[in-house]
């Protein structure tokens, strides 16, 4: 009791607090980097074996990863573009670019609410640090969406849609909309162990997000000459996947500078939830074997 | 001699409130499952020095399993402290850690790298293991196809070959047939003779632990009943058990 130091003044208690957080932080950092050297070639080769028994099991196989949202995108092409007689420029890519995005975001999160239990015979043998199964499955179904990228670049030449410089912002977007998924995902993976039908409800939440992400049409535009533009921007604005996917639009087919605020701010939306997701995954990952 | 390679400080791991609940029972029944609690290790301590090779016997449910996974780093301690001075550890025992879908091979490549072994030096081991685990063929299928026996045959190899410097060893040398039980036996007494290597040895064969270690442990409901030379406490154990 004795030896406790009172502090003398207001900023001096802030003082000390800064320093205290300043070196949880650093430890925390420095244990996640110190994880990501030793575990950074586990998930490489994990990954790839993933995707390489993906192929052996058909040959298939890797075809499908193509196939798949290319025929999504002609019944949305046939249903919003005919049907419903949609006027975007581009409307086949415009989808695809949507599929190709919501697909790397859907698979990464229902994924991660069940990797711990799918994972049960791994964790329960050996220490790994959780979250690397989620960048397992950020490498598998991350090079799924760079194949699909290739095929847009395709349909971008057939189409003849002008290529600018402004094509080189797809990297600073990717990277975020990477960022903000696994920040995500770190929370489903801690509570997709201990809640048994998670799955379920995040199942009903992803349809509605699908929806109101404006896949197969304009979100704003839609949302806009309904209920204003002031209520359009907060709907677009909020929705992460809904900016990514409006700024690759711009960026790769209108020529557009992306939304780069938004982008900038749900970059470091996204690394804050990262780095509370790790921190709870740390703290509670060696009970997790005891519950599955 | 002298130096420890395991220290193992007031241990206690509990199974507490950790079932998992569902939304649709709270829903259904607006409460939480209650809680309940399960002291599985209670307040164990002891060291084992390096090069020690210890037998750990007791009925089922005594919290030898539980023991040796937070050994590992699987589970956490609840209380106590678990120091393993820096030396790599691996646990070996029934239902590997092994991806279904993938070849043998590479879940010896991916079960190497979890186990702290560059890539370089897992294939550098690779034919060696394919040897000593003999599936021949079936090493380049994937591991859902083989037999329970092809699983535990493979899990050994790959432990016994890499060779860490803390073996915990969970029922396995019981499991192949008579003609790879021998080996594997033979192969932990090689292994054994390292001075280096230390190894803990879950098991029920009383004629085994007496052969292979150098003292044996019972444990009783999460306590510790007695460390000491093996012929002794087996002997006191089997007229426990009797």
């Amino acid at each position: 009791m004795g030896s406790w130091e009172i502090p003398v003044n207001e900023e001096e208690a802030i003082g000390v607090w800064v320093r205290d957080e300043l070196s949880i932080w650093e430890t925390k950092m420095k244990r996640i980097i110190n994880d990501l050297k030793k575990y950074g070639k586990y998930v490489i080769y994990a990954g790839r074996s993933e995707l390489k028994a993906e192929v052996a099991n058909s040959y298939l196989n890797w075809l499908w990863w193509v196939i798949e949202p290319f025929c999504f995108m002609l019944v949305y092409a046939f249903v919003f573009g005919v049907i419903f007689d949609s006027q975007l420029q581009y409307f086949p890519i415009f989808i695809f670019i949507g599929i190709t995005v919501w697909d790397f975001f859907n698979r990464m999160l229902k994924a991660s609410v069940s990797s711990v239990k799918n994972s049960k015979a791994i964790v329960s043998k050996v220490y790994i640090p959780k979250y690397m199964l989620i960048l397992v499955k950020g490498y598998v179904n991350g090079f799924k969406m760079l194949v699909s990228f290739a095929i847009v670049f395709g349909m971008i030449l057939v189409w003849g849609v002008p290529i600018t410089w402004k094509f080189l912002f797809i990297i600073p977007i990717l990277l975020t909309l990477f960022v903000i998924t696994f920040g995500v995902c770190t929370f489903l993976l801690h509570f997709g162990v201990y809640v048994d039908d998670l799955a379920n409800v995040l199942n009903i939440f992803l349809r509605m997000m699908f929806y109101l992400t404006g896949i197969f049409y304009d979100l704003h535009a839609k949302v806009g000459a309904h209920f204003g533009t002031k209520v359009a921007d907060w709907i677009t604005e909020l929705n992460p996947v809904a900016v990514m996917l409006a700024s690759l639009r711009r960026v790769l087919l209108y020529g557009e500078l992306p939304h780069y605020k938004w982008m900038i701010g749900w970059f470091l939306i996204g690394l804050v939830i990262s780095w509370f997701g790790i921190r709870l995954i740390y703290k509670n990952e060696n009970s997790y074997v005891k519950v599955i | 001699m002298g130096e420890y390679a395991i220290e193992v400080k007031n241990l206690c791991v509990d199974y507490k409130s950790l079932k998992s609940y569902s939304i649709k029972k709270m829903l259904l029944r607006g409460k939480r499952n209650e809680k309940e609690l399960f002291h599985a290790v209670k307040n164990v301590s002891f060291s084992v020095e390096k090069g020690e090779i210890w037998g750990i016997i007791g009925k089922n449910g005594s919290g030898k399993s539980t023991m040796l996974k937070a050994i590992a780093g699987i589970f956490s301690a609840d209380g106590g402290s678990i120091d393993l001075k820096g030396h790599s550890v691996s646990l070996l025992s029934i239902g590997v850690g092994f991806q279904k879908n993938l070849s043998g091979r590479e879940n010896i490549i991916l079960a190497g790298m979890l186990l702290g072994f560059s890539e370089a030096h897992v294939r550098e081991k690779m034919d060696e293991i394919i040897q000593f685990s003999e599936l021949g063929d079936f090493i380049e299928k994937p591991v859902r196809t083989y037999s329970s026996g092809m699983y535990s045959k493979l899990a050994f190899s790959i432990t016994a070959i890499l060779e860490t410097e803390i073996m915990l060893i969970d029922e396995v040398l019981s499991v192949g047939d008579e003609h790879f039980k021998k080996k594997s036996l033979n192969k932990m007494k090689s292994l054994i003779n390292d001075e280096n290597r230390t190894v803990l040895i879950v098991s029920h064969s009383i004629p085994m632990l007496k052969e292979l270690c150098t003292k044996v442990m019972w444990m009783h409901d999460g306590e510790i009943v007695k460390i000491g030379e093996p012929n002794q406490v087996l002997k006191e154990y089997s007229e426990f058990m009797k």
